[in-house]
């Protein structure tokens, strides 16, 4: 995984923390919704399931994952970028 | 030379545990694995299901609690599919640990809530069916019993309510998230934990072995084997993250067509295995065709698909997702088993049992020379229907 490139400030942060799936993804997917085109959310979760749903989802629906890093507390930063 | 050969098969070890555990497997692997063990299960001795074990374990709680008089026929270690729910538990509990991803994992109150409810809907749902998402829709309609198309339709129209109800919670009940911001003496035993997970794991693995050969031992065999094939599935369920509250819900979430396509290409398998098994009769034909068709298999679903997208996981990925730490799976867990027998009894004495409906074997009605390709048209069109929704999103709500 690669670490957060600190350069990059997130508009809007998602804590998704303690919630499983599919409730990450569904925030996920409401918190992009209105946000710009090229503004940048950062989600924190805690659900395995993520890491293979936020990489499938963005890639399917045409936003960026900047970088995905596990955070040494126990938790994974996801950073999008809105297409 | 020596050195080499030794470096060489120590390298493919820890390739192939690259592969096995770190690197993710595509959901149709899953799919094709899952086909497989299933047809095994079904050969070895009964159609595979889930929910008789969750009842096995229900009536055995309620009986301890005094709520039920009648003590259980069989302790959950003689009964075939409480033994294969073991199974899938310790194996989905190894898997997680040799993937390093097992953690105790809490949730904000209100997901609690949902998982009790969840369970409750889905061990009532799976009584009105005579089973699960397994047992009730997938080896349903895989070994020709007509009432799991009806589940099929049910559980489509339940997750659709479930996640309109989820979109509902997410504008009107905002949650508090759980925050565990740890200490740097907290990170660095997180670190250690880690290290040792994979030990763990090992060490289920080698009991789960090892129960195998003491069951054999006691000339418990085919009971026994249920408990191996069981681990395969909790490996392979976890390391897939197979899912069929997923294949239901995503069509009308994100639109995503793969979990579909790795459930529809895992049932056709596993009816073709099926149907070469009970053709030449190595099982009897009419072997598990009790399925209330219509009104049981369709209610149960609906019901089940709501108490499904409620929950966050079905009869199957509550088994693996609670082995992997969610503490929420585990509250679905104990409140499906104990709605389950409760549901069955509610039942029979009501009467309500033959106004369900019957099991109808469909190659009986129609032959097996039709029967065949109308199951496979089924799963095709399912395919082709989530295929064209991914790209138009006409069915996703959200």
């Amino acid at each position: 995984m690669n670490a957060i490139d600190t350069d990059i400030k997130a508009d809007e942060i998602l804590d998704a923390r303690g919630l499983s799936c599919p409730m990450p993804m569904l925030k996920t997917k409401k918190a992009l919704k209105h946000l710009q085109s090229g503004q940048i959310l950062e989600v924190l979760g805690t659900d395995p399931g993520s890491k293979n749903d936020i990489p499938d989802f963005c890639q399917k629906g045409g936003n960026t994952l900047l970088e995905v890093e596990d955070v040494e507390e126990g938790y994974t930063r996801y950073l999008i970028q809105k297409g | 030379m020596n050195n080499t050969l030794i470096q060489g098969i120590t390298e493919e070890i820890k390739q192939g545990y690259q592969g096995a555990f770190a690197r993710k497997w595509p959901a149709w692997v899953g799919g094709i694995l899952i086909a497989v063990l299933a047809l095994m299960i079904f050969m070895w001795s009964v159609p595979w299901g889930i929910a008789a074990g969750y009842k096995n374990w229900g009536d055995w709680t309620l009986y301890l609690a005094g709520i039920q008089s009648a003590r259980p026929d069989l302790v959950p270690w003689m009964h075939n599919l409480s033994v294969s729910n073991i199974g899938i538990i310790a194996g989905a509990l190894a898997s997680a640990l040799l993937s390093r991803q097992f953690a105790i994992r809490r949730a904000p109150g209100l997901e609690y809530a949902k998982g009790a409810v969840g369970g409750i809907l889905m061990g009532a749902g799976a009584a009105l069916a005579m089973g699960c998402n397994v047992g009730g829709f997938y080896t349903a309609a895989g070994i020709f019993s007509m009432g799991g198309y009806a589940m099929m339709l049910g559980l489509g129209a339940g997750a659709y309510i479930g996640l309109r109800y989820l979109l509902w919670e997410m504008e009107h009940l905002p949650q508090k998230t759980v925050s565990r911001m740890n200490t740097d003496t907290g990170a660095v035993r997180v670190r250690d934990w880690k290290k040792l997970q994979p030990v763990f794991g090992m060490f289920i693995m080698i009991a789960g072995i090892a129960a195998f050969y003491t069951y054999s031992a006691f000339d418990l065999t085919k009971i026994g084997g249920l408990l191996f094939f069981g681990l395969l599935i909790g490996i392979v369920m976890h390391r897939s993250r197979f899912c069929f509250v997923r294949a239901f819900r995503e069509p009308f979430m994100t639109g995503d067509s793969d979990m579909v396509k790795a459930v529809a290409v895992s049932l056709m398998l596993f009816g073709f295995g099926a149907a070469v098994i009970k053709w030449n009769w190595i099982q009897p034909p009419e072997m598990g065709v009790y399925h209330p068709f219509w009104i049981g298999s369709l209610a149960g679903g609906l019901i089940f698909g709501i108490g499904m997208l409620l929950a966050g996981g079905c009869a199957s990925s509550t088994l693996w997702r609670a082995a992997e730490g969610h503490t929420k799976l585990v509250v679905a867990l104990f409140s499906f088993a104990a709605a389950n027998p409760l549901t069955h009894a509610l039942i029979n004495y009501t009467g309500l049992k033959t106004a369900l409906g019957s099991g109808y074997f469909m190659p009986e009605i129609l032959s097996w020379q039709i029967a065949l390709p109308v199951f496979g048209a089924v799963m095709i069109a399912w395919v082709l229907l989530a295929g064209w929704n991914e790209r138009t999103e006409k069915f996703v709500i959200f």
